[in-house]
């Protein structure tokens, strides 16, 4: 296979190494090979920037530190997967391109066929293939079921027309892995198919939108007669759906991670020293107060995480890590700016301080509340699944 | 004016005028277009808003001015706001405006005030040394006296808004006497300015002043009057700024009220969702009670018999209210718009970055709340 020689294996069984152990293993590999100028990104890196520190990790066989042995993973348990995550996290290190890894490749794993597996992990593994994500429409946010990007059978391919939009780093990507209408007939969730769609096959055009943070993130993705091989399909056809709900579980964790807080509440000491309010009582309180917020959001994560290392599947409950993570990462930000002054409104970092970019992580925190399912939904969600309120 | 009814003709004249230049629900391209270069906006619009006689609003009629106050002054800050208007009206022409007007000498005030007013010259007042202060005591710049009458400037500004296009500064200095106000021309020997980009676009200034030599006519306000001067049209500016961030909110909440109407998921209008509705219920809650605080506060400052402290107590009420109201709205506009709402290209997002420099700019929320609390004392005993 073409790609093979480009990841590497690592034998190591970490499983059966203790927690600490592993983590010391963690920090050493990366103090001697986390590229430096790649930590604490104050944007997500596109490929072209992140792709050295995916390729290490490749190198090394530590890019799907979840999926199995047989599949090029390290089958590390969900509980060191946390951990390792948390070391990355600690050190600052940036998200890669990481779709393949997080969403794709364990969906596949799971539903995929011998040939669909033999054909892409590897190529998730050696970076030949990049993946982004297309299930919103314009029309199809929150509402996702109502998405009308149309693939229609013909021979022994699909004929792809619509569009998707807020693609996160669909610039960067050569695949995505799409919801589909296969059905128009069929009732909302009942004829959508997931389908894998060729970013360079002719009718695919790729429009980057500029975010509130000035940086081309995420994209518009549009289809034009699109011809998709049916061995594309993952799953049944019109049964995409389920497929996509059953790779949420991973995404809510994940985005309930204390990291963006615990960076910001960083940056928020710092920036009180430089205004020098750090022995300032009102603002010791509001300190205070914001430091046990965090607490409470790592023991609760904490309680998540032990649940996937007890191999449980995270129910509906998840929503709340994602409303209390994001909503306190943007109440620090909003402290930021009520004692920044004048220098949380400068463009960039603060004079003699290149770490300290206010306004940056003031507007970075916005759309936390936003994507993967919006804090009103996630609320929804709550009061409805876990609260079996009436409605 | 002699009447409130005049007053009240004037400012609906006002607000016309301004809608003229700032078509309400009118276009954001020229507002786009002038982001992220210098000089922050356009030198053209700048002569037309000299020419409706808006630089002059504030002064006396004896000096070439629509004899307005407090009150016409927010309610054109108000509409520019709502317009995300670029030109710096209140930094750069009213309140040196006011600032030259007063000049201890009267000749001076005729000698500069034309260029000012028609827009020919473009003046800043420099008088910022810290991030978060609104102290005009708090100035370690030096004016170091010259025989003959003139001095030595040395020290260092910060945070002049739209500096990039300023001719002039009005910088504030020590003396031995206390503070008092120099005209600092930017080509003087010694003047270094470095400016820097805003979130919103614009750019913000920091003024180097290393030895500049001025002359006795250099001194535009001596320590008598300084200080009681420079707060008072410092408040002034408070407050006008506090109603552009009214105006500013309120246009973002008429767009997001739209996008609520309009926006469709799970086949109904997405305002029609309650916890939507219970948001957007709040958030008129705090326009309205922004309103009503400005409203005081010009009011105050327009009555000679309210006292300095419960003026400027007033002033940072408006503005506590304005600041943390205008990040509520469009913080929370950017919420409901989803996704769209964290772009670039739709216009929501130029008014919360509009809104994070307003809001800090002559003090933002905790820093007014401060003050208040610092006067209080003195209001209750005059009560
Ligand atoms: C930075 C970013 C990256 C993203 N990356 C991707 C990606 O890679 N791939 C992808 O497919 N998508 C991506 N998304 C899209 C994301 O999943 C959607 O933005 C999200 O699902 C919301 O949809 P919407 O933006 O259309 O907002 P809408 O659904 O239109 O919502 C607008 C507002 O209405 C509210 N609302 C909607 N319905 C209800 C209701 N029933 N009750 C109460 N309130 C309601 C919402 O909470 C929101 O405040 C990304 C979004 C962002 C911001």
């Amino acid at each position: 296979m073409s790609g093979a020689a480009a990841f590497g294996h690592d034998p190591t069984d970490y499983n059966a190494m203790p927690e600490a152990a592993f983590r010391q293993v963690v920090r050493r590999f990366l103090a001697e090979n986390y590229p430096p100028a790649l930590r604490h990104p104050q944007k997500r890196l596109h490929f072209r920037d992140s792709r050295p520190w995916y390729m290490i990790l490749a190198r090394k066989g530590w890019l799907a530190p979840g999926w199995p042995r047989e599949h090029g993973g390290l089958g590390l348990s969900a509980g060191r997967q946390i951990a390792l995550i948390e070391e990355y996290e600690r050190h600052g290190c940036a998200r890669s391109n990481d779709m393949g890894i997080v969403m794709i490749g364990p969906l596949l794993i799971r539903y995929g066929t011998p040939e669909q597996r033999a054909r892409f992990l590897p190529a998730i593994l050696s970076g030949e293939h990049i993946w982004c994500q297309g299930y919103s429409e314009p029309d199809a946010g929150s509402d996702l079921a109502a998405l009308r990007t149309h693939a229609m059978r013909e021979g022994d391919h699909y004929i792809v027309n619509g569009q998707k939009i807020w693609t996160t780093l669909g610039n960067d990507a050569n695949w995505m892995f799409c919801l589909v209408r296969t059905d128009r007939q069929a009732k909302k969730q009942d004829g959508i198919s997931f389908l894998l769609i060729d970013m360079t096959a002719p009718g695919v055009r790729v429009r980057p939108i500029v975010n509130l943070d000035m940086h081309d993130e995420f994209c518009e993705v549009f289809f034009d007669n699109v011809r998709v091989p049916a061995a594309n399909l993952v799953g049944e056809p019109n049964k995409g759906w389920a497929m996509a709900k059953a790779l949420l579980g991973f995404e809510r964790i994940f985005l309930g991670s204390p990291k963006q807080s615990a960076y910001a509440l960083e940056r928020l000491g710092l920036l009180a020293e430089r205004m020098g309010l750090a022995e300032d009582a009102a603002f010791q309180d509001r300190y205070a107060q914001l430091r046990l917020d965090l607490a409470d959001l790592r023991a609760l994560y904490e309680r998540f995480a032990e649940q996937l290392r007890q191999g449980q599947e995270l129910g509906p409950e998840v929503s709340m890590l994602k409303i209390w993570q994001s909503e306190l990462f943007q109440r620090i930000t909003e402290t930021m700016l009520e004692i920044g002054g004048e220098n949380a409104a400068l463009a960039g970092p603060m004079e003699g301080d290149r770490d300290l970019n206010i306004s940056g992580l003031f507007i970075n925190a916005r759309p936390t509340s936003i994507y993967g399912g919006t804090n009103e939904i996630q609320r929804t969600i709550l009061a409805k699944n876990v609260l079996k309120l009436p409605g | 004016m002699n009447s409130s009814e005049d007053s009240a003709e004037a400012i609906r004249m006002l607000r016309e005028s301004a809608a003229a230049i700032v078509p309400p629900g009118g276009d954001l391209g020229r507002v786009r277009a002038l982001r992220f270069k210098e000089p922050g906006y356009d030198p053209a619009m700048w002569r037309r808003m000299a020419a409706l006689g808006w630089f002059a609003l504030r002064l006396p009629e004896a000096q070439g001015g629509a004899g307005l106050g407090v009150a016409a002054l927010a309610a054109l800050a108000e509409e520019l706001g709502r317009g995300l208007v670029p030109e710096p009206l209140v930094a750069g022409a009213i309140l040196p405006a006011a600032l030259i007007a007063a000049a201890d000498e009267p000749g001076r005030a005729a000698a500069l005030l034309p260029a000012l007013l028609s827009g020919a010259r473009t003046h800043a007042f420099a008088w910022q040394e810290a991030a978060a202060s609104l102290d005009i005591a708090r100035a370690d710049t030096i004016a170091e006296a010259r025989p003959g009458g003139g001095a030595r400037l040395a020290g260092r500004k910060l945070f002049v808004p739209q500096a990039a296009g300023v001719d002039a500064f009005l910088v504030t200095a020590r003396e031995a006497e206390g503070i008092s106000l120099w005209l600092v021309p930017r080509e003087a020997a010694g003047v270094a300015l470095a400016t820097e980009t805003m979130i919103d676009g614009g750019n913000t200034g920091t003024l180097a002043l290393d030895g500049v030599v001025l002359g006795a006519e250099a001194r535009i306000l001596a320590p008598a009057r300084a200080p009681a001067l420079l707060a008072r049209t410092l408040d002034e500016a408070v407050i006008a700024t506090a109603a552009a961030l009214l105006g500013l909110m309120d246009r973002a909440f008429a767009i997001t009220l739209d996008y609520l109407r309009t926006r469709t998921q799970f086949g109904k209008p997405i305002g029609s969702f309650q916890a939507l509705q219970h948001r957007a219920a709040d958030l008129l809650v705090q326009i309205e009670l922004g309103r009503a605080a400005i409203g005081q506060a010009a009011r105050l400052a327009d009555d000679p018999a309210i006292p300095a402290p419960a003026r400027a107590a007033a002033a940072s009420q408006a503005k506590a209210r304005a600041s943390d109201a205008a990040l509520l709205v469009t913080r929370q506009a950017v919420q409901m718009h989803g996704a769209i709402g964290y772009t670039d290209e739709h216009d929501i997002g130029l008014f919360l970055r509009r809104a994070m420099v307003l809001s800090a700019r002559y003090g933002n929320a905790a820093l007014h709340r401060r003050r208040h609390a610092a006067l209080a004392p003195a209001i209750d005993t005059e009560e």
